[in-house]
């Protein structure tokens, strides 16, 4: 009898679980949502470097935790984090489970028909870092060498040549090297690691965003930067299309920061230098 | 042997023969690597000078000191009680490894500062996600199992579609589904819950292989003369068939639910702070990843552990029969 309790209790939670989760998919507008439970729920990374991650008592830091937390207090809410893996969000498939991307997603033609994009908050560099030992000492250097990139993201397009200003204000990308392969990796450090095992090892160059490549030269990692930044990239907060009154909001949230100069402030403590601003 | 008996033969690592073929192999490949430029060759100063320039005679002579050392350790072991053996293998194969994970030159200090968070989020995570599906796992499996051995074509066209399909396919595509896909539908279950439901699915696919061969493993006669004597489905199963197959489960089921606690480290994809989650993002700003990594591969290695000694609990269990 105790053993039918208990398949019963957990097949009604079960059952209450999707119940509950069918009522919040079909709410109303995200704004609603929102003002209603009181909570933004945002997506985050703990593996973002300097703009998301987690200090020693594990509570979330960072550039995009601040922003995200100012623009909860805009809309008077409180702040919810999630960390959903990077594919996950720019799936697009976000179903009410959070409101708002951080991350400073690339605002691409393709990407507008999936996202809306209220704001630009951080404009990024991408920089190629080789091993110390490394004989290059340019760019076309690496022509035909083996170059390390990030998955989903504009080193990816930049090192396969396909990368597409299409966003706001874009300049035209000259692209300065020819990789010989181009090897992808998930999000995180173990580029830098492979690049770290010695020139040409695994990698002879990993094209890295810029506070990435800055935070692992100076945690001594034996890298150094190989020319100038390859190309500047705006990176906004991303929502999915459809709700126009949320939309607003978040870029009104976004534009008092910027006129009062937090947003700058936030850049200077988190970057070292205002990156909030296209240059 | 691969059983104990009484008939006494030489033991195999006391025959020369044997001692010449593992000192000639481990010559060989220890000649293969040059392992001058490493603490080997620093150890080895005395004998054959400056490391990086004694060239080959640097080479051979760490060879067959590795050798000497390798074949004395297997000669001596030879003598001693199995027991020991066990221990003295088990002590230095960990030796081996502790010393491989030395060489990442690990922050210590930062280990143990999170280690504590690591248990209580990580592991909990884990241990959670995983127990409760396991409980469901084994539901779906022996379904699936009986279903799969019935004649009724309809029963047996489902579970052999099921064990199929979630067999077949990749058990991170089965998570995308869930958590991704399942919403098309209008269903749309959170993190938690469609981890532990794709594990569920899958590990059940593979467990109700594992029940089928064991529900098969028994005699056919078992089955009729049960049948003949007036005894029911469920009364032949509870009563004749599973107490004999599950002998015969059991290491199967070990090995599954090892490999399914490894496996729940996929669900960090969807963000449940888990272990692996954890281990991969802890370090990732202050670049001590690594640290991160090799506790948490330990603390998997404990959490199996666990369960090969509950494995190995049931086995001596139902194998009481056997004992003479």
């Amino acid at each position: 009898m105790k053993k039918i309790v208990k398949v019963t209790t957990t097949a009604a939670w079960l059952a209450a679980t999707f119940v509950a989760s069918l009522a919040t998919a079909n709410a109303g507008e995200v704004l609603d949502r929102v003002l209603q439970n009181k909570t933004l729920t945002v997506a985050v990374g703990v593996d973002w470097g300097i703009s998301s991650h987690l200090d020693e008592n594990h509570q979330f830091v960072g550039y995009d935790i601040d922003i995200a937390k100012r623009i909860a207090e805009y809309f008077g809410a409180q702040v919810q984090f999630v960390t959903p893996a990077w594919d996950v969000i720019t799936s697009g498939k976000w179903q009410g489970r959070w409101d708002l991307a951080m991350g400073a997603m690339t605002p691409t033609k393709a990407r507008t028909e999936k996202f809306d994009f209220p704001a630009t908050y951080l404009y990024g560099q991408y920089v190629v870092l080789v091993h110390k030992d490394s004989k290059a000492t340019r760019l076309s250097d690496l022509d035909g060498k083996v170059v390390g990139v990030d998955e989903g993201t504009p080193s990816e397009s930049y090192a396969n040549h396909k990368l597409t200003p299409d966003w706001v204000g874009a300049k035209p990308i000259e692209y300065q090297f020819t990789p010989g392969a181009v090897k992808t990796y998930q999000v995180g450090n173990i580029a830098l690691d492979d690049l770290r095992l010695g020139d040409g090892v695994r990698l002879d160059a990993y094209v890295a965003d810029g506070s990435t490549a800055g935070g692992a030269i100076k945690s001594g990692y034996p890298l150094r930067q190989l020319g100038d930044p390859l190309f500047y990239v705006p990176g906004a907060l991303a929502v999915l299309p459809g709700d126009k009154e949320f939309n607003e909001k978040i870029a009104d949230a976004v534009k008092q920061m910027r006129d009062d100069g937090t947003l700058s402030t936030l850049a200077n403590k988190w970057y070292g230098e205002d990156r909030s601003a296209e240059r | 042997m691969l059983y104990q008996d009484t008939v006494d033969t030489q033991v195999l690592v006391h025959k020369p023969w044997f001692v010449a073929l593992i000192f000639g192999i481990v010559l060989a490949t220890f000649l293969m690597f040059d392992l001058t430029s490493t603490s080997f060759g620093e150890l080895m100063r005395p004998v054959i000078g400056e490391p990086a320039q004694s060239g080959f005679f640097g080479r051979f002579a760490i060879a067959l000191v590795v050798a000497v050392a390798f074949c004395a350790n297997v000669v001596l072991i030879g003598f001693a009680p199995l027991k020991v053996q066990v221990a003295v293998v088990w002590f230095e194969l960990l030796l081996l490894f502790l010393a491989f994970f030395q060489s990442f030159k690990l922050s210590l200090p930062f280990i143990l500062a999170n280690l504590p968070y690591l248990i209580t989020q990580g592991v909990l995570t884990t241990v959670y996600v995983s127990a409760v599906s396991l409980f469901f796992a084994s539901l779906i499996a022996i379904i699936a199992a009986v279903a799969k051995l019935s004649s009724n074509g309809f029963a047996y066209a489902i579970a052999s579609f099921y064990t199929s399909f979630f067999r077949g396919l990749p058990l991170l595509m089965q998570i995308y589904l869930i958590y991704l896909g399942l919403p098309q539908l209008g269903i749309v279950i959170n993190a938690i819950p469609s981890g532990i439901l794709a594990l569920s699915l899958c590990i059940g696919a593979y467990m109700a292989e594992i029940f089928r061969a064991g529900i098969l493993s028994i005699d056919r006669g078992q089955w009729e003369a049960s049948r003949s004597m007036g005894f029911g489905f469920g009364l032949t199963m509870r009563r004749i068939i599973l107490p004999q197959a599950l002998p015969v489960i059991v290491p199967p089921m070990g090995n599954t639910f090892i490999a399914m606690l490894k496996d729940s480290s996929l669900v960090s994809v969807l963000g449940v702070w888990e272990l692996t989650f954890l281990a991969r993002t802890i370090g990732q700003p202050t670049f001590h990843h690594m640290e991160m990594l090799i506790t948490s591969s330990l603390i998997y290695w404990i959490l199996s552990g666990c369960l090969e000694v509950a494995q190995s609990w049931l086995e001596r269990h139902f194998a009481r029969s056997k004992v003479r």
